[in-house]
C-alpha cells in the first residue's frame, strides 16, 4: 500500500470540487489538520487523572459521561517542543479505529474546507515524512498569524491506532 | 451516635414506602382485572383498603399530617367501594393511581407538616370526593331468594351483608360449615381457615351455634359462598373442620338464639375497625427488608473472620515442625480448613442476599406504562418475563431511571395510537415486553415494543442539521450507525425527532447511566415493526468495595478484599533487609512498599501521619505506604482503554463522581511485582 493510498481524505459529498473539511489545531508551534469526520467531540479539558508508569505521551484518563477515556498529549506524541505549562486548551475525542482517544491540543483554530488544489499529498512531496502524515494543506488565515500558512494533515487512525 | 428518634422515623418511612409499593402493585392488579372485564376479587379491594388504612394509622403516629389526611379520604372512598356503594371505573382508578404519586411525594417532605403542601393535598382530596358515590343498581334483593332470619341480618356487618348479596348475585352457592374450635386457639384456627379458603371460596361470616361445644370449645357455623361443588368443598374443608352442607334456596339459614344477638360477632371481613397501625405486624411476608449497610457490616465481619483464620494459620505454621504438638497442630490445621470453607460459603451467601429480583424495578415500570399509555390514549399490554432474574441491589437502584426512560420512550414514540395501528393492520393494543435473563456473568434486559420503529434516515438528517455530524461522515453510515446516533447528546431530546419534548433526559443520559454501571446498551429497530433496546449489565462483579487512599495528592482505590488492616506509619521503625524496607508488626517482619515511590512521584517518604495499608494475598503480606486513608466506598471498576493495557499495577479506573477518576490498584499484580518480578521493586525514575 503506497503512502498516497493509505491516507486519502474523503471529500465532502456536497462539494462539486472535491473539497475536504479539516479541523485545524495548534500543537506546540505547528498547526495540524485532522479530518473533521474522525473528530467526535471537542471538550474543555476535564479533570485529568494521571496514570503512573504509562508512557510519557499519555496525559492520563478522563471520564466522559461515565466512560473512561485515555488522553494523549499530542505535542509530546509528535515530539514537538512543549510550549505550554502543562495545561491544554482542548481535548478532542478521536476515533482511532479501536476506541475513542482523547487528544489534548493547545488550541482549536477553526474548520477549513480545503479545495484539492490546496492539498499537497505526502506521496508527492518525496520528503521522508511519518506514516501518519497525509500531506499538507495550504491555507490563508490566522493559524499562526502568517498570511500563507500550512496545515500538517494527519490521519488519526495511523497516528493513534496501535498506540501504547 | 444516631438519634433513636431518627431510627424510628426511618423505620416508619421504610414501612410507609412498603405500603405504598404494595398499594401500587395492588392497584395495577385491580386495573388489569377491570380492563379485562374480570370479576374483581374482593380480597384485592380489602388489601388495598388495608394498606391505606395502615398507612393512615402510622402516618398519624409519626406526625405525617398530609399523608394521614390523604389516606383518610382514600379510606372513605375505598370503604364505599368495599361495601359495593360504588363500582370500579376509570375515574376511580385514576384517582387511586394518583394517590401513589401523592404519597411518595408527601413521604419525602423535609417537613411532613409543610403548610405549602396544604393546597395540593386539599385539591387532591376534592378530586377523591368528586369521584362520588354511585348507588348500586338494585335488581331486587337477592337475599330474598333465601329465607334469612332477620336476626342474622342484624348481626352481619354492612360489609358482610354486601358480600353476601354480591356472592348470591354472582351465582355462588352458599354453604354452611359447622366446626368446633378450641377457645384457647380460636383466633389461630380462624386464621388458618381463612388461609385455607381458596380463590373460589369466600367466607362471609361465622356465627356461634347453639349446639355442641363445652367449656373449652365453641361450635361455630361458618357461612361460605363458593363457586365449587359441594364435593370439592368437602374435600377441601370437610375432614378438617366438621360438616358441610349446601344451603338450598328458600331454606332457612341458621338462626341465632335470641340471647346471642347482642354478642359481638367475630367479624370475618378483615377486622379493620380497631387494628390501627398493627395490621402490618400480622402481614405474612416471606421476605424481609434489610438496610444494605447491615449487609456491608456483615461483609466486614466476614473480613475480620478471615483475619482470624490467617492468625490461626500463622500459629499452625509456627508449630508445624514441633514434634511435641504434631498431632494437635494437624488437627488445628484441619479444623482451620473447614472454617475457611464455611467462611467462603458465608461470603457467597451475603453476596447472594444483596441480589434482588428485577421484578422490583419492573413493578415500578408497570405503573409508568399505565400512566404513559393513558396520557397518550394508547393501548399497551405489558408482558414481563424473567422478573425473578437477580441482580446486585446497587445495580437495580441505578437501573430504575434508565429503564423508566426507555419504557416511556417506547410508549411515547414507539407504540402507535390504536387508529394508526389499525391502519397498519396491527392489533389496536400494542405490546411492550420487558425481558430479563442471565447470559454468562451478565444480565440482559430487553425493552421491546411492536410499535412503529425508528426512522434511521431521519435521525441521520437531524444529526447533520444539528451539526453533530458532518455531511460527509453521514454518507458513510450504515443503518445501524444511524440508529446509534440516538445516543448522541443533543439529539434525542429534540422535539422534532421524537414528537415529544420537555422530558429533558435523552438517550445519551440513558447510555451514560448504563455505561457507569459497567454495562452496554444496543438498539435494534425495524421501521413499522418495532424497536428493541438491549441492556447488558454485570451481575455484580463490577462493583467492589474499596479502600480509597491518597498518595502524593492523588486518589487511588484499593480493593478491600486485599486489605487486612491499616496501621500508622512510623518512619523511625523502618529497617532495611538487603535494600528492602521492612517494619515489625506484632513480632513479625512485614515488607513495605511506598506507593509514591513505586509510582515515581517522589524519592522517599519521611513524613509523619502516613499509613501502612497491610495487604494480604495467599500467605504473603505486603504493606503499602499511603499518605491518607479517605474511606471505604463501593466503586464500579471500568477497564482502562486498550492503549493503557500494558501498564501494570492497575485493575482499572472508577468514577468517583464530579468527573473525578481514581485508578483502582491491582493488588495481585503489585504483589507479584514485588515478590516475583524479574526486577522486583524497581522504582521508576522520579517525576518532577
Amino acid at each position: 500500500m503506497s503512502a498516497g493510498q493509505k491516507a486519502t481524505l474523503a471529500p465532502e459529498p456536497d462539494s462539486e470540487t472535491g473539497a475536504v473539511a479539516v479541523l485545524a489545531v495548534l500543537a506546540g508551534n505547528e498547526a495540524y489538520g485532522i479530518p473533521l469526520g474522525s473528530v467526535r467531540e471537542i471538550l474543555a479539558p476535564p479533570p485529568m487523572t494521571e496514570v503512573p508508569r504509562a508512557a510519557d505521551h499519555f496525559l492520563g484518563v478522563i471520564s466522559v459521561r461515565g466512560e473512561i477515556i485515555t488522553v494523549i498529549d499530542l505535542p509530546k506524541l509528535l515530539n514537538l517542543e512543549v510550549v505550554h505549562d502543562g495545561t491544554y486548551g482542548r481535548v478532542l475525542l478521536v476515533d482511532n479505529g479501536q476506541e475513542l482517544i482523547g487528544m489534548a491540543v493547545d488550541r482549536v483554530i477553526q474548520v477549513y474546507r480545503l479545495e484539492p488544489e490546496q492539498i499537497e499529498y505526502a506521496s508527492a512531496m518525496g520528503a521522508d515524512l511519518s506514516d501518519y502524515v497525509i500531506g499538507v494543506g495550504r491555507v490563508q488565515g490566522e493559524t499562526t498569524g502568517k498570511s500563507d500558512d500550512i496545515l500538517i494533515l494527519i490521519d488519526p487512525v495511523s497516528l493513534l491506532g496501535g498506540i501504547a | 451516635m444516631s438519634d433513636p428518634r431518627d431510627n424510628v422515623q426511618q423505620e416508619f418511612l421504610v414501612e410507609a414506602q412498603e405500603l405504598v409499593e404494595a398499594l401500587s402493585r395492588d392497584l395495577l392488579l385491580l386495573d388489569e382485572a377491570h380492563h379485562r372485564g374480570e370479576r374483581i376479587d374482593p380480597a384485592l379491594i380489602n388489601e388495598i383498603f388495608r394498606s391505606v388504612h395502615t398507612l393512615k394509622g402510622i402516618a398519624g403516629m409519626f406526625g405525617y399530617k398530609h399523608v394521614g389526611t390523604v389516606a383518610h379520604a382514600l379510606e372513605d372512598l375505598l370503604d364505599d367501594l368495599r361495601l359495593g356503594r360504588m363500582s370500579v371505573g376509570q375515574n376511580l382508578l385514576d384517582v387511586l393511581f394518583d394517590s401513589v404519586e401523592h404519597f411518595q411525594r408527601l413521604l419525602t417532605l423535609e417537613d411532613p407538616q409543610s403548610p405549602q403542601e396544604e393546597a395540593g393535598v386539599q385539591q387532591y382530596i376534592a378530586a377523591i370526593r368528586s369521584v362520588g358515590v354511585e348507588e348500586e343498581i338494585e335488581e331486587g334483593d337477592p337475599l330474598e331468594k333465601y329465607a334469612i332470619d332477620p336476626a342474622v341480618l342484624t348481626v352481619l356487618t354492612e360489609y358482610e351483608e354486601h358480600r353476601l348479596r354480591a356472592c348470591i348475585r354472582e351465582g355462588l352457592q352458599l354453604y354452611r360449615l359447622r366446626a368446633s374450635f378450641d377457645l384457647m386457639s380460636i383466633d389461630d384456627s380462624i386464621e388458618e381457615l381463612r388461609e385455607h379458603a381458596q380463590e373460589d371460596v369466600e367466607i362471609i361470616t361465622y356465627l356461634p351455634s347453639m349446639e355442641g361445644g363445652n367449656d373449652d370449645t365453641i361450635e361455630l357455623v361458618v357461612l361460605l359462598a363458593a363457586r365449587v361443588t359441594e364435593e370439592e368443598l368437602k374435600a377441601q374443608f370437610g375432614g378438617r373442620y366438621g360438616s358441610i352442607d349446601a344451603i338450598a334456596e328458600q331454606t332457612h339459614l341458621p338462626t341465632l338464639p335470641p340471647q346471642h344477638t347482642s354478642i359481638p360477632v367475630l367479624s370475618m371481613g378483615p377486622s379493620l375497625e380497631d387494628d390501627g397501625g398493627h395490621a402490618s405486624l400480622r402481614s405474612v411476608a416471606d421476605s424481609v427488608r434489610v438496610d444494605i449497610r447491615k449487609l456491608d457490616h456483615l461483609m466486614n465481619v466476614v473480613g475480620e473472620l478471615a483475619l482470624v483464620r490467617s492468625a490461626v494459620n500463622r500459629i499452625v505454621d509456627r508449630f508445624k515442625n514441633d514434634l511435641t504438638y504434631r498431632q494437635s497442630v494437624m488437627d488445628l490445621d484441619r479444623v482451620g480448613r473447614g472454617f475457611e470453607r464455611q467462611l467462603s460459603e458465608l461470603r457467597t451467601g451475603i453476596l447472594d442476599v444483596r441480589m434482588v429480583p428485577l421484578g422490583q424495578v419492573f413493578n415500578k415500570l408497570a405503573r409508568i406504562v399505565r400512566q404513559a399509555a393513558r396520557e397518550h390514549d394508547k393501548q399497551v399490554r405489558l408482558v414481563v418475563t424473567g422478573a425473578s432474574t437477580e441482580v446486585d441491589k446497587l445495580i437495580v437502584e441505578e437501573l430504575t431511571d434508565p429503564l423508566m426512560h426507555l419504557v416511556r420512550n417506547a410508549i411515547d414514540h414507539g407504540i402507535e395510537s390504536p387508529e394508526a395501528r389499525a391502519r397498519a393492520h396491527k392489533g389496536e393494543e400494542g405490546t411492550l415486553a420487558l425481558n430479563a435473563y442471565h447470559r454468562g456473568s451478565n444480565v440482559v434486559i430487553e425493552v421491546e415494543d411492536d410499535g412503529d420503529g425508528m426512522d434511521a434516515h431521519r435521525l441521520r438528517d437531524k444529526a447533520v442539521e444539528r451539526g453533530l455530524l458532518s455531511v460527509e461522515a453521514s454518507q458513510e453510515l450504515s443503518r445501524q450507525d444511524m440508529l446509534n446516533l440516538v445516543f448522541l447528546p443533543g439529539l434525542s431530546t429534540s422535539s422534532e425527532v421524537t414528537d415529544m419534548s420537555g422530558r429533558g433526559v435523552g438517550m445519551d443520559v440513558v447510555k451514560t447511566n448504563i455505561l457507569r454501571l459497567g454495562g452496554m446498551i444496543s438498539i435494534a429497530s425495524e421501521q413499522g415493526t418495532g424497536t428493541k433496546i438491549t441492556v447488558t449489565l454485570p451481575i455484580t462483579l463490577a462493583i467492589i468495595r474499596a479502600l480509597i487512599v491518597s498518595v502524593a495528592s492523588r486518589t487511588y482505590a484499593l480493593p478491600i478484599t486485599a486489605v487486612r488492616e491499616a496501621i500508622p506509619y512510623v518512619p523511625e521503625d523502618v529497617r532495611t533487609i538487603q535494600g528492602r524496607e521492612v517494619i515489625t508488626l506484632r513480632g513479625e517482619t512485614l515488607a513495605i512498599s511506598d506507593l509514591a515511590r513505586l509510582f515515581g512521584f517522589r524519592k522517599s517518604s519521611q513524613q509523619e501521619g502516613q499509613f501502612v495499608v497491610v495487604g494480604s494475598m495467599g500467605n504473603r503480606e505486603l504493606g503499602f505506604v499511603v499518605d491518607e486513608l479517605i474511606g471505604q466506598e463501593d466503586v464500579i471498576i471500568k477497564s482502562l482503554g486498550k492503549s493503557l493495557s500494558s501498564v501494570r499495577g492497575f485493575a482499572g479506573a472508577t468514577d468517583l463522581g464530579d468527573k473525578q477518576v481514581a485508578l483502582v490498584l491491582d493488588a495481585p499484580a503489585l504483589f507479584t511485582e514485588y515478590f516475583d518480578g524479574p526486577d522486583a521493586f524497581r522504582s521508576l525514575e522520579t517525576r518532577p
